[in-house]
């Protein structure tokens, strides 16, 4: 059966009883190697498909999924999404939408045809564990990978809307030990494309080879305060981490400290953010949101003030505002929303500028899940990274700490540079930001 | 779940394809999550999980794929697509399957096949918000969440091993959110096991809430922590989060026969101060990380892992035990079908001393006491560690003098060991979720209070 036969029983069966809904199936394919002293060490290949549901009757939303497709298991389904909404409290705000539109995805731009073979991926995946390996100091690869994975989303509902995305996604990974005497190092790094041909093994090696090279004599230095220049791929990830700020769903459920900001200056004058979906070079490239509604540039910030929160058509009917096509919603989870990617508009910092004087550029950050408090700002990690002075790494510092309150950061910005650069994963662009008197244990 | 004429089928062929070993896990899970948020029901969600996982094994090598589909000719293409590069010629025979009962070692009453009513789950979830927002007028918000799975499996391997288990989990959690209008703090209580509802029975929904806000509003009050390094007293349960991420993983094979551990050549050694002796135990009734058999259909076991500071075991699964020599531990474990087992922890602790808290406190000049622990993470390769502090206090001068926020406790692993002086005897165990190569599981990490002496602090002050 095809998948939209599939989602024609679902949704008969819901309409039957009254109800409309909404069905995701997910379905992929995958290929993940990784080596181990010159060897293939793990070998996984994967074929899946999932089915969620929602529904919403008298008012009440229920949900229920099922990896299996069998008719008396979608049958099921249903009957489990149904009693589920049957105790869920009244919530009027949340509707489907009336949107018949058939949506798809150019597979040109997000799924082009692969060439590779698996025999390729596997040389890939040897070749990258054992050049690594092969470096001086480099004790072993313990981490490494490459994965290789085609994935589809169809959206129906019972209004007639059939959207689909498909995608491909290619990665690898490596982290190298070193050692020295006693002193040791593990850093990794890796890289995303849409195409096998477009990873670039030598690169990643010497990355990473230098990272833990560099940081091997780090030690801590001591506690006061700095000022702090997260590199690319930490700072969109303390981004990330306090993301919730943005949340109207959030807001709605009184848990984000932005909910009363709209309007009002949360940051720096310089700083500007946009949520993205239409930058075609980055992994967030959207057409369309979980409930089919277009995606668009948003506005987020502009000039420090907060211009909007990301809305799904619940949350904006509770503020009596437009959804901003931000929609998240998976098999297993419920309606929510959720950033495209982020880009943050270039300051006025030249390099030299940026990089005056003392500061610690920080390359690692850990424990940020659990070390951060997204409701009230506060935060405390590990980290690791250099004492820098003129734009020169003056010496590799690790087993510190660096402390603060993000939402008090925002407003207290020294520069910010003139030259974005996306992340490896590729899910944000911005520019480096230098934020000042930034608490840091050693 | 799976018949055994297709298991054996399947089983011939993997081994037609010259591997050392063939097993399929079958998984069917069923699972229920409902969740409050301030006084009403928010969500109530449901779902099937079911697949059928494929490993072939080459001497050390894993081959590893998984689907939905339970048709034999469906696996057995799946297999000859993994084994396309390893093929030869067959090395072992098929052992005919001996169905062996898994041990019940934990009792299960309600599970959700068989008691799915939500009412329950509701009342308990609301009595506990009601609590917890009658705890302050602070409180402006309260969340409930009661999510429970049901996991069958059944394992058939090549060695003739044909088994079935049936796991039930149980979490019920509350979270209050206290605001003084400028700033706001969090607080959470967690209860769970691998058990049936009748869990509820021994649950307070009152003091649950309670706790959740209690906990909010001191860190509402709480001063910024001060850093550096300093003597640090831990308090019990969560608290053994440490020994979990710092050590618990250094010692599982994955880490180790990679030689990515610290520990990997220390079995045998002093790694700890004499003070510590720690076990990983699947054995304890309906703990939260309890097992009747691993995911490789072994037996579960108490593993001591430090003797009085002496490593004495790692935590072994079959592949780690192929490829360091050691005997399995009953510690293969996998989230679902999804993933390939490895070697992972259940109920992690370090055993009870004598110490008795106030002396603990009493010892220190400037410090901090950590009642309460939030997560972490490890890079298993240098031991470093991270910990985020969720309730602590500033010590001054032998006495706990106000709350302190945003406290982080960095080290490694061979570090702290040998900094932990008294342990207490106020032992107990917590819930968790472990991330590690297989997938997200339930584990208990547990320890009674206990000082370290010197560890860096990180705080904002």
């Amino acid at each position: 059966m095809t998948v939209e036969s599939h989602a024609e029983q679902v949704l008969s069966l819901v309409t039957k009883a009254g109800a409309k809904g909404d069905l995701i199936v997910d379905q992929g394919n995958a290929i993940s190697l990784k080596a181990r002293d010159g060897e293939l060490e793990e070998h996984k290949v994967t074929s899946s498909r999932i089915f969620g549901l929602r529904v919403i009757k008298d008012d009440k939303v229920g949900t229920a999924y099922s990896e299996a497709a069998d008719a008396d298991s979608l049958s099921s389904l249903v009957e489990q999404a149904l009693t589920n909404a049957g105790y869920a409290a009244p919530e009027v705000h949340e509707k489907i939408l009336a949107n018949d539109a058939q949506l798809s995805t150019d597979d040109s731009i997000l799924c082009p045809e692969e060439p590779a073979t698996t025999e390729d991926r596997i040389q890939m995946a040897l070749a990258l564990e054992r050049e690594l390996a092969g470096k001086e100091r480099v004790k072993n690869v313990p981490y490494n990978g490459v994965q290789d994975g085609v994935g589809e989303r169809h959206v129906f509902s019972t209004a007639g809307l059939h959207a689909a995305t498909k995608s491909r996604s290619c990665s690898a990974f490596a982290y190298a030990l070193i050692e020295e005497g006693e002193k040791n190092a593990m850093e990794g790094s890796g890289q995303v494309a849409r195409l096998f041909s477009e990873l670039d093994r030598s690169s990643l090696i010497e990355k990473v080879y230098q990272d833990a090279i560099d940081i091997l004599d780090g030690e801590p230095v001591p506690s006061g305060h700095y000022d702090v220049i997260f590199d690319k791929e930490m700072q969109v990830s303390l981004f990330g981490v306090f993301n919730v700020m943005f949340s109207g769903k959030s807001a709605k459920d009184g848990i984000n400290p932005m909910r009363d900001k709209v309007g009002e200056t949360i940051a720096d004058a310089r700083l500007s953010i946009m949520d993205r979906p239409d930058n075609t070079n980055g992994f967030g490239y959207s057409l369309f949101d979980d409930e089919g509604t277009p995606a668009a540039a948003t506005e987020l910030v502009k000039e420090g003030k907060l211009t909007t929160l990301i809305h799904n058509s619940m949350t904006a009917s509770h503020f009596d505002t437009q959804s901003t096509g931000h929609a998240t919603r998976g098999p297993r989870s419920t309606l929510g929303v959720g950033l495209h990617q982020l880009e943050m508009a270039p300051g006025d910092a030249d390099d030299t500028q940026l990089h005056q004087g003392k500061y610690l550029t920080l390359t690692e950050l850990t424990g940020m899940h659990s070390g951060a408090n997204a409701i009230s700002g506060e935060f405390s990690f590990g980290a690791s990274g250099f004492l820098c002075e003129d734009g020169q790494r003056i010496q590799p510092v690790r087993n510190i700490t660096v402390a603060g309150n993000f939402y008090h950061m925002l407003k207290n910005i020294g520069l910010i540079g003139q030259t974005q650069h996306w992340n490896w994963q590729k899910s944000a662009l911005m520019p480096a930001i230098r934020f000042s008197d930034i608490a840091i244990s050693g | 779940m799976l018949a055994t004429q297709t298991a054996q089928s399947v089983i011939d062929h993997g081994l037609s394809l010259g591997a050392d070993f063939a097993e399929i896990f079958v998984e069917k899970s069923q699972s229920s999550n409902v969740s409050t948020l301030r006084e009403r029901v928010q969500s109530v969600e449901s779902g099937i999980d079911f697949g059928i996982g494929l490993r072939l094994v080459y001497g050390t090598k894993v081959l590893y794929g998984y689907t939905n589909n339970t048709r034999a000719d469906d696996m057995m293409r799946i297999l000859s697509d993994l084994a396309a590069r390893d093929l030869r010629d067959p090395r072992v025979n098929m052992t005919a399957f001996d169905y062996r009962d898994a041990p019940n070692r934990h009792p299960l009453k309600k599970m959700l096949s068989d008691d799915p009513a939500i009412e329950s789950r509701v009342a308990y979830l609301l009595k506990a918000d009601a609590a917890a927002r009658a705890a302050s007028n602070l409180i402006s918000q309260t969340r409930g969440m009661c999510r429970e799975v049901e996991q069958r499996i059944e394992i058939f391997n090549s060695e003739g091993l044909h088994t079935e288990d049936t796991r039930h989990y149980v979490r019920a959690t509350m979270t209050s959110i206290a605001s003084d209008g400028a700033e706001q703090a969090t607080g959470m209580q967690s209860n769970g096991g691998m058990i049936g509802w009748e869990i509820v029975d021994n649950l307070d929904a009152e003091e649950t809430g309670t706790e959740a806000s209690r906990q909010a509003i001191v860190n509402l009050g709480a001063k910024p922590c001060p850093s550096g390094r300093m003597p640090v007293v831990i308090g019990n349960g969560f608290g053994g989060v440490i020994f979990h991420e710092a050590c618990g993983h250094l010692l599982e094979t994955t880490s180790v026969a990679k030689k990515a551990s610290v520990f990997h050549d220390k079995l045998g050694e002093m790694i700890a101060n004499p003070a510590v002796s720690a076990s990983d135990d699947g054995t304890i009734t309906n703990e939260w990380g309890s097992l009747n058999i691993d995911d490789e259909g072994m037996d579960t076991q108490r593993t001591q892992l430090i003797k009085d500071g002496k490593l004495v075991s790692f935590l072994v699964d079959r592949i780690g035990s192929e490829q360091t020599g050691y005997q399995r531990t009953g510690s293969g474990r996998r989230e679902s079908y999804k993933f390939a087992p490895a070697s992972r922890m259940r109920n992690t602790f370090i055993e009870p001393g004598n110490a008795e808290f106030d002396d603990m406190i009493g010892s220190i000049d400037q410090g901090i006491y950590a009642a309460q622990m939030g997560g972490g993470s490890v890079q298993p390769g240098t031991g470093e560690f991270n910990f985020a502090v969720r309730e602590g206090y500033y010590v001054e001068d032998g006495k706990i003098q106000y709350p302190v926020k945003a406290a982080t406790l960095i080290s490694t692993g061979p570090a702290v060991l040998k900094e932990i002086s008294m342990v207490g005897g106020d032992f107990s165990l917590e819930c968790g979720m472990c991330g590690s190569i297989s997938g997200t599981i339930p584990a208990a990490v547990g320890q009674a209070t206990l000082k370290v002496d010197d560890i860096l602090v990180g705080g904002n002050a």
